[in-house]
């Protein structure tokens, strides 16, 4: 069921997931961190490893095009990008999803730099989540390798047929070594079934014109269709994962999100990415010393899992947000996550109180003395709505 | 109950990119296997603001080993950071980056040995000796070890890996210099079943045997000249990520010329440029050429290397038309920053005479003077001293 298990970095990981769903085409443009998926893509190919046809476009905007077109005529495609590489392919990253067109892209999460930071920061990833991609977050190489298997299952789903994004966070994870179980490509094969887009495929001897003219006439439309796929898309994803743990073994307890501690917890920090690893650790040395502390991770930010974090957090009486990611001048001053929780928990029986900790950016460390500063700020009651942790005063 | 860590071994690998990056990735990765391969937990990483891909820029990347920390809590520990504090073992690639490191910018220059704790190991891929690298390095309030393996920088290649043994005989002297990463058993049969050579089993456990360490008192090294970098606070900084130019000004002469004074980039050397001023026939070419601007022109028309700033890329010596005029030399073959053309104008024949013994007998003499592309000839009798005004 697995040809290996290696150390390799978080875009290895993703790189082998890509050569096991057997792109057809894949396209590059160079910036840290994606850098590192192309890099070993083109090995692959160098190696008779995967045969794509493997295009360097001149810019992030015609390389998301290319994976646009071509995911169009039928062929499974890769591309992705970083921080304000991602943003100058905003015009194809939002038409690939309003032409609801299966590309599968990595967002290396980088800051969106003037002052050449290559650092983790999330509102790349952040800025298409109102767009009509579906966005699903790894916190460990593993989970960016299998999120890159279920992301083209659930994509491609004629009852879906969206783009997904895998984000992953620069450095931490995409330059670090992890143990890293490979599937072989047989199991995989049984796991995603080949790329058809039906009757929607433009080719040929299936004459069809895509993207024509839409106006006030259409739009609107459009728009309710992408909103009704993005609301089967929650159940396609539970059936992936099921799909997943039968035919590879790998177990997810729960698609959407990953609790640690939370049911007994009192108060319950939320967060997503690599910082997720130093939480879970600070909540089990917390939990020693007898503190009801626990870690929600959010393992897919698009579909938002609003039900599963009402039910979570049912009896929870505060609730901390590690944002890693800016709003300026957004409700309260907090930052993106916080808004979402908040808003999933205004339909909740309970309301906790909500305290937002923005931390991280640009690649700063989140230490784990500073998870703890956090817990400690939630249980001995905060003055607060927002802090940010890790800022040279 | 906070968690222990005390039995947590950091090492970090100090090695110049671009030549050296898989050759420390093998390095930190293997490291990693080998520790598992004793039931111990390992991770490793690179550090991300690096620039690996371009020449010369000094890199490290990490490993941590632990016997008692589970997989995640290793992580958690460690890999929060970007960049670690301290390290139980530092190993340096490259014998040249003694003479300090600018990460970044505005870190300045930083000595190689500022992560060794006390008790703690910095090794040496060096022909040279332990007193003699460690007379240039900073001096530290507590004793330490310095460890050398012979050998110089390797140029092993970053696409294609051209294999001189480096990795293993790294591996090798690990092993006896903190067997609590792995000891010497594992870490051969870890190179047997990897590379299933017995040529480099041979190489990892000759480094084992031959590897020299003696120890680093608080006497030795030199007081740091440059100061620690301080970071302001987000209320010092300036609104819209403006940063002040350098002070406008220029005189001619050595160091006449206005230059960023955080950011000299002169540790990214291996080799360094000297100059006959003698037979220079003031073209300008290298001048013009170097992309560092590193040449300061004199009031007498010769162009002198602020060494200060000067890169080492060896441009100036591939476009100097005047043959054996600038060579590129070892960089450990020289100490001082110091202005040559003040040398020179002192004492003409003395100052040629001088580097003409630092050379060395190898030069590479470019292909527009051979008209067959570089070639490294050995000289046996130098050009004399001959001055051309
Ligand atoms: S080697 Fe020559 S060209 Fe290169 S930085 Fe130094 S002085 Fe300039
Ligand atoms: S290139 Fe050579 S000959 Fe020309 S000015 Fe420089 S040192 Fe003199």
């Amino acid at each position: 069921m697995f040809e290996m298990e290696e150390l390799m970095t978080g875009t290895d990981a993703v790189a082998h997931a890509v050569r096991l769903v057997d792109v057809d085409v894949f396209a590059a443009y160079p910036i840290r961190p994606y850098t590192g998926v192309m890099d070993r893509l083109a090995r692959f190919v160098a190696n008779g490893q995967l045969d794509a046809e493997y295009i360097i476009a001149d810019g992030e905007h015609s390389q998301f095009e290319i994976g646009k077109h071509a995911s169009s005529v039928g062929a499974r495609a890769f591309v992705g990008s970083s921080g304000t590489g991602w943003l100058y392919a905003m015009e194809a990253i939002g038409v690939t999803a309003t032409d609801r067109l299966p590309v599968v892209a990595l967002v290396g999460n980088r800051a969106l730099d003037d002052p050449g930071a290559f650092g983790v920061e999330h509102n790349d990833a952040l800025l298409v989540r109102d767009l009509g991609w579906l966005i699903a977050w790894a916190s460990t190489a593993q989970e960016a390798l299998d999120n890159t298997l279920i992301a083209y299952r659930v994509g491609e789903d004629p009852r879906v047929r969206m783009p997904v994004a895998i984000a992953m966070d620069g450095g931490y994870l995409t330059h670090s070594e992890h143990l890293v179980k490979v599937p072989s490509k047989e199991a995989v094969k049984k796991f995603l079934p080949p790329y058809s887009l039906g009757d929607r495929v433009l080719h040929p001897d299936n004459p069809i014109s895509i993207a024509p003219q839409a106006n006030e006439d259409w739009v609107m439309e459009i728009r309710r269709q992408n909103y009704e796929a993005a609301k089967r898309s929650r159940g396609v994803i539970i059936d992936a994962y099921r799909e997943y743990e039968s035919v590879l073994g790998i177990h997810y307890d729960n698609p959407f999100i990953e609790e640690l501690d939370v049911e007994d917890a009192d108060v319950v920090l939320i967060g997503m990415g690599s910082a997720s690893v130093v939480a879970r650790s600070v909540v089990r040395e917390m939990r020693n010393e007898g503190k009801r502390v626990g870690y929600l991770k959010l393992r897919w930010y698009r579909p938002f899992p609003s039900e599963e974090i009402r039910k979570s957090l049912k009896n929870v009486r505060s609730v901390g947000i590690l944002d890693r990611n800016f709003a300026m001048g957004a409700p309260d001053n907090q930052a993106i996550t916080s808004h979402d929780i908040k808003s999933s928990l205004y339909e909740s029986t309970n309301h906790p109180i909500v305290t937002d900790f923005i931390a991280g950016l640009g690649g700063r460390e989140i230490s784990r003395k500073e998870i703890r500063k956090m817990f400690n700020l939630m249980e001995s009651g905060r003055t607060e709505k927002v802090y940010w942790i890790g800022v040279r005063e | 109950m906070s968690l222990d860590t005390n039995d947590l071994i950091r090492l970090e690998v100090n090695y110049r990119g671009i030549f050296q990056k898989t050759l420390a990735k093998h390095i930190s990765t293997d490291v990693v296997y080998v520790a598992h391969s004793e039931g111990k937990t390992a991770f490793s990483n690179g550090r991300y603001s690096d620039d690996p891909q371009r020449n010369g820029v000094p890199c490290a990347n990490f490993a941590y080993i632990s016997k008692s920390l589970s997989e995640e809590d290793l992580e958690a520990e460690a890999s929060a950071a970007m960049d670690i504090k301290e390290a139980e073992l530092v190993i340096v690639l490259d014998d040249t980056m003694v003479k300090g490191l600018e990460p970044w910018g505005h870190y300045g220059i930083r000595p190689i040995n500022e992560k060794v704790i006390s008790g703690g190991t910095i090794l040496f891929v060096s022909s040279r000796t332990p007193a003699e690298l460690s007379k240039l390095f900073e001096r530290k309030s507590f004793s330490y070890r310095i460890a050398t393996i012979r050998g110089e920088a390797s140029f092993s290649g970053l696409w294609y890996f051209r294999d001189d043994m480096t990795d293993v005989r790294v591996l090798g002297a690990i092993a006896k210099l903190n067997p609590g990463i792995a000891s010497i058993e594992s870490v051969l049969s870890y190179v047997k079943s990897k590379y299933k050579s017995d040529q480099k089993v041979e190489a990892a456990r000759t480094a084992f045997e031959e590897v020299t360490v003696a120890e680093v008192t608080p006497e030795e090294g030199i007081v740091w000249p440059y100061p620690k970098p301080v970071l302001p606070g987000w209320k010092e900084f300036e609104e819209g990520t403006v940063v002040r130019a350098v002070k406008r000004g220029f005189s001619l002469g050595p160091r006449g010329q206005n230059r960023n004074t955080d950011f000299k980039r002169g540790t990214n050397r291996t080799q360094r440029p000297v100059v006959r001023f003698d037979i220079c026939t003031k073209c300008t070419l290298c001048w013009a050429s170097c992309p560092d601007e590193a040449f300061d022109p004199t009031k007498e028309g010769y162009y002198d290397v602020n060494y200060e700033y000067c890169t080492g890329c060896g441009r100036c010596a591939d476009v100097c038309p005047v043959d054996d005029c600038i060579v590129m030399v070892n960089e450990m073959n020289l100490t001082s920053n110091e202005s040559f053309y003040n040398q020179y104008l002192k004492n003409p024949s003395s100052y040629v005479e001088e580097i003409e013994s630092i050379k060395g007998k190898e030069r590479t003499i470019p292909e527009h003077i051979t008209g067959k592309g570089n070639i490294v000839k050995r000289v046996e009798k130098p050009k004399a001293f001959k001055e051309v005004r």
